[in-house]
């Protein structure tokens, strides 16, 4: 038994993680660098692209007044996106909706890639910062354009401009912390797993906890970054309170009775 | 004393980053407590509103993707410091 302790909390056996951390170079030409998380990143692409294009040629071309179950899933999945785009920035939904749908299907099939053994597309600091900043662009595109120069009075409280700028960085490593934190812990689960194999646990372990730590955050963390995006681009494209008129207060002295 | 002193400094030297991996783990505390109470208010205004429900869960997501934000600030900053440095 304490054979086993030893042998499972030698931490001899966890150095490989070590190299699992940040991505690492496939591809280096000159300046160059193509690593792993960037290749799984156009597969994702590829895949989302392909199945767009299935979709569009099977399900979308037979559109039907009593829908099948695709038809029902597509039309849901849009709708909860354009709908809460609707209701959070009313006059740029038909920009917000498609932007949100395609960042969270992303980083959904981003982190579902592990799956199938290859690095997630989302566990690379520089995609985590791209989505990021396309987040952070909208909002002040949308932001300027609604209120135009009033927008400015927003910036003169200084405290503002480190808010704004906090928030591409808090998005980034929310994003790469948590898809990180849930490959490492499923990487040191295969680890700890190869030593006790005589009870059948490799088989049984890992399939359970995949969901927990894999499929879960890939969800939640898609939907948090789509409603996030929403959130920030609704608190920019508010319209500022104008300043309460100051009563006359000449008038309300003359009609008082003495 | 002296000895006292060379053995603290050989353990901050060697097993510095693993204490400090340590430590930043304790943000779980503050998270969990967040996140504990958060829970606790959204139940409470669902059973004073049951209708209320759709809204009540999209903030109370909100609101917990905030909390937990922290507490993956301190778990990578662990995996970092036992991994990295």
């Amino acid at each position: 038994m304490i054979n086993t302790a030893t042998q499972l909390l030698s931490t001899s056996k966890f150095d490989g993680l070590k190299d699992k951390i940040f991505p690492s170079d496939v591809i280096v030409i000159g300046g160059f660098r193509i690593n792993d998380s960037v290749i799984s990143g156009f597969i994702v692409v590829f895949v989302i692209l392909l199945a767009a294009l299935i979709l569009r040629l099977t399900v979308i071309r037979h559109w039907k007044t009593t829908p099948s179950a695709a038809q029902m899933f597509l039309e849901w999945l849009v709708t909860f996106f354009d709908k809460s785009a609707d209701e959070m920035t009313e006059k740029y939904s038909g920009l917000m909706g498609p932007y949100t749908l395609g960042a969270a299907v992303y980083i959904c099939c981003g982190v579902l890639i592990e799956m199938f053994g290859l690095r997630p597309a989302i566990a690379d600091i520089g995609a985590c910062f791209a989505l990021a900043l396309c987040t952070f662009l909208f909002i002040h595109t949308l932001g300027f354009h609604k209120n135009k120069a009033r927008r400015l009075l927003h910036f003169l409280n200084p405290i503002n401009i480190v808010t704004d700028l906090s928030v591409p960085v808090s998005m980034t490593f929310r994003l790469f912390g948590s898809i990180l934190s849930g490959m490492v812990i499923m990487d040191m689960i295969y680890i700890l797993v190869e030593g006790i194999w005589y009870i059948g646990l490799p088989l049984i372990l890992p399939a359970v906890l995949t969901p927990l730590f894999t499929l879960f955050h890939a969800f939640i963390q898609s939907y948090v970054f789509a409603s996030l995006t929403l959130t920030f681009v609704q608190e920019a494209i508010e319209t500022p309170p104008k300043k309460p008129k100051r009563p006359k207060k000449k008038v309300a002295y003359a009609n008082k009775p003495l | 004393m002296e000895l006292l002193v060379t053995m603290l400094a050989n353990l901050l030297a060697t097993d510095g980053a693993l204490l400090g991996a340590g430590i930043a783990a304790l943000t779980g505390l503050g998270a969990g407590i967040g996140m504990g109470i958060a829970t606790g208010k959204a139940v409470e205004a669902t059973a004073r509103q049951p209708e209320a429900v759709g809204k009540i869960r999209t903030m109370l997501l909100l609101g917990l993707a905030f909390a937990e934000t922290t507490a993956i600030y301190g778990l990578l900053v662990s995996i970092l410091l036992i991994f990295v440095a």
